[in-house]
């Protein structure tokens, strides 16, 4: 009991500390989350001062809503694709920049350089590239080029290549330290039994490198779910609905269609969706890595 | 190092959380006294009255924001001469680009950050604001009685005046003369002789129309008149949108609506390459670059194409009337309000606000308007002359050939932007025109739940 009491009072100190950050995130994040909840179960259109409770109407209709399904549906098309293509891109380049090569250090300012500009810019400068800067350069080769921002069927692939080129740059850094973390002796005697390098990345590589690679899908997956700068600057969910992803969404039914109750009733769909999707996925990751 | 390290890093939280606290008790302040403002809107005419006592205070700043973001410069004019005949008032502008104009204005509003002054539409927005509790009355402010009477009816809003009109100008269609000329084409009366002259355009491998459709706006602006003056001029459905908005209309048993698609999907084909893809600046750049022979269009990008190319602005492009029908009698020319001007009624320095007002309902900063904004103004005896190219339509002006399609809008639901998308699913046969007719009926219905 006695030892109990100093425990604690010893632990007092580290409490105070704490106490900065959690009036942060309580005010921060927990507020604005609770006052959202509760203003989902009004019609409030985002100016009046009244409210007027309607239930579960919200919710009832969102799931009702079909356009909720289809945006659902690029958002993941979306996320998925960009999270393949980011791990395996930067997974390449960080197993380059491991490697002896000459320069390599420039090379992995280079290549994490598009990460430090804004996504805005980043945004703005390619859909500049999409729509002036290539057509112009193909057009000396004879190729003829529009820009695939413009058209449906491309669109979201358009808005991928954007986000891989800038989204690379975190999770190769991410890499590269895991790479760097695998002590060099388990690859040489893998080599000494006399696997090829094919052999030694599957077998013993990878296996090591397997925390990196849940924590950088796991980064990039829920940060592509949540994407929203990006589409908004760039196509702003357009043509016709191609790249309408669920932020953008409960973003145009909050604020353009003067609907705030029901977008608050969607972004609590949403909030529930990721949490699932972030716990399926923990645990999948989880069984497969390696302890050393 | 690493206890130093946490140490600095909770310095910086606390300082953070400091300051967050300050900015939050600063608008608290100013948001718990909606008592005090509802008791001074009780008494605009005393408070106006009571202006030149207060002269000698100290100087105030007030914040104006608007959404004539391309217009920065020719309104930092009207401030710096305003500022200079009133040295106590300083005007802290924000211009704010129109697409994102309405979400930060209602951001702002709501989380009780106060905006003096500030640019809004006539119509539903405005009555919205005005719902909300946002503006100040202005009908019995002096300077509202310089403007036409009619003027200040048709921006009324439950008969009372919330905005002060500024400024309105056509929406027609610019073409390039030499083009024109070139291959003998007339000025199109007709829809179907617009088209003719497209497809004369299209077969010598030039552009007919420039879009810019990759922002919002633009098809939106074209789509938001075509489809109002087919349903209420040419199908005579005037009471469309009334029932729309009760739901008791709908797209479906509205032909305007086909006509409106087929429309778009002309324009489309007889768009510039990529019509997706390229914006509203690049597609100005097109026509200033005479690549493009037409564009439908207000008269806000003259200044930019007086900065790109002289020679097409001072004698080289034309505008007229866009022909939305096949009947020359009906297209007449259209001729919106655009940015109209409300004070907040929660607004601390009202007098100042009141006084700017009165500034830009003046004369000699109307005329700055007209002259570096280029677009007409409301404000009476001010100058009318902004490009050579509108001298044109003075036959319009002179035999009152004008209309409003927008004031057959009485929607507060924006079907605009829905049926732009939708339509653009049409330009790639995703949809055809029932399909999304059917979509855009659905749409509506699910937004009067």
């Amino acid at each position: 009991m006695e030892s109990l009491k100093k425990t604690i009072r010893r632990e007092m100190w580290y409490i105070l500390f704490l106490v900065p950050g959690v009036l942060l995130f309580t005010f921060a994040v927990i507020l604005p989350f609770v006052s959202g909840i509760r203003y989902s179960f009004t019609s409030w259109d985002g100016i009046s001062r009244k409210l007027t409770y309607i239930g579960w109407d919200n919710y009832v209709n969102a799931l009702q809503d079909a356009d909720l399904w289809t945006v659902l549906g690029n958002t993941f098309k979306y996320a998925i694709i960009l999270t393949l293509l980011v791990n395996f891109v930067a997974l390449l380049f960080a197993l380059l920049l491991d490697s002896y090569l000459p320069l390599r250090n420039l090379f992995r300012t280079i290549f994490f350089l598009p990460s430090v500009i804004s996504v805005i810019l980043a945004g703005f400068i390619w859909s500049y590239n999409y729509s002036q800067g290539f057509p112009r350069l193909l057009a000396n080769f004879g190729v003829d080029l529009t820009s695939p921002l413009g058209n449906p069927d491309r669109a979201l692939y358009g808005l991928i290549i954007i986000a891989v080129w800038q989204g690379i740059g975190a999770p190769m850094i991410i890499y590269i330290a895991g790479l760097q973390g695998i002590p060099a002796e388990l690859s040489e005697s893998a080599r000494i039994d006399g696997a090829g390098p094919l052999r030694v990345f599957r077998n013993v590589t990878l296996p090591l490198l397997a925390p990196s690679v849940t924590i950088n899908t796991l980064l990039v997956l829920t940060g592509s779910l949540k994407v929203f700068d990006l589409v908004l600057v760039t196509t702003n969910g357009g043509p016709g609905f191609a790249t309408e992803v669920i932020a953008t969404f409960i973003y145009k039914n909050a604020f353009s269609s003067f609907k705030a109750g029901y977008g608050m009733a969607l972004s609590m769909i949403f909030f529930v969706i990721l949490v699932i999707v972030t716990i399926v996925q923990v645990t999948i990751f989880r069984k497969r890595e390696v302890e050393m | 190092m690493n206890k130093k390290l946490g140490l600095g890093l909770s310095i910086a939280l606390m300082t953070t959380l400091l300051g967050a606290c300050g900015g939050n008790s600063n608008n608290n302040n100013s948001a718990a006294s909606p008592t005090n403002a509802a008791a001074e809107s009780a008494s605009p005419a005393t408070e106006s009255a009571s202006a030149p006592a207060s002269e000698e205070t100290e100087p105030v700043t007030i914040s104006f924001m608007h959404f004539k973001s391309d217009a920065t410069d020719g309104i930092a004019k009207i401030v710096e001469q305003f500022e200079s005949e009133n040295p106590n008032i300083k005007v802290d502008v924000q211009p704010v680009k129109f697409d994102d104009y309405a979400t930060l204005l209602k951001t702002k509003l709501a989380s009780g950050d106060i905006v003096d002054v500030f640019t809004l539409n006539a119509g539903s927005t405005t009555k919205l604001y005005k719902d909300g509790g946002y503006l100040e009355d202005l009908t019995d402010q002096e300077f509202m009685k310089t403007f036409d009477p009619g003027v200040l009816a048709e921006q009324a809003t439950d008969g009372r005046n919330f905005i002060m009109p500024l400024n309105a100008g056509p929406i027609a269609v610019f073409y390039n003369k030499k083009i024109f000329a070139d291959l003998g084409i007339e000025i199109p009366t007709t829809y179907d002789a617009l088209i003719a002259a497209a497809q004369k355009i299209k077969d010598e491998g030039k552009t007919p129309f420039a879009l810019g459709w990759k922002d919002g706006w633009p098809l939106g602006m074209w789509l938001s008149r075509d489809f109002p003056s087919n349903t209420v001029l040419v199908e005579k459905q005037t009471d469309f949108f009334d029932k729309l908005e009760k739901g008791e209309a709908k797209f479906a048993d509205n032909p305007a609506a086909k006509t409106t698609i087929a429309h778009a999907l002309d324009m489309f084909k007889y768009g510039n390459k990529d019509q997706l893809g390229v914006d509203y600046n690049g597609a100005v750049d097109m026509f200033a670059r005479e690549e493009a022979a037409m564009m439908y269009m207000g008269t806000w990008p003259l200044p930019d194409i007086e900065k790109k190319n002289p020679e097409l602005f001072a004698t080289g492009m034309g505008y007229f009337p866009y022909p939305f029908s096949n009947d020359p009698a009906l297209n007449k020319l259209e001729f919106n309000p655009d940015a109209s001007i409300a004070v907040n009624s929660k607004s601390e320095h009202k007098e100042a606000a009141f006084k700017f007002l009165a500034y830009l309902a003046s004369v000699p900063a109307a005329n700055t308007w007209v002259e570096n904004v280029k677009t007409l103004t409301y404000v009476k005896g001010a100058s009318t002359d902004i490009a050579p190219a509108i001298t044109e339509l003075q036959p319009y002006f002179d035999n009152g050939q004008l209309y409003n399609s927008q004031v057959f809008i009485t929607t507060t639901i924006d079907w605009t932007t829905q049926f732009s998308q939708y339509v653009q699913k049409v330009f790639f046969n995703k949809a055809t025109a029932e399909d999304i007719i059917k979509d855009l009926d659905d749409w509506v219905a699910k937004n009067h739940k």
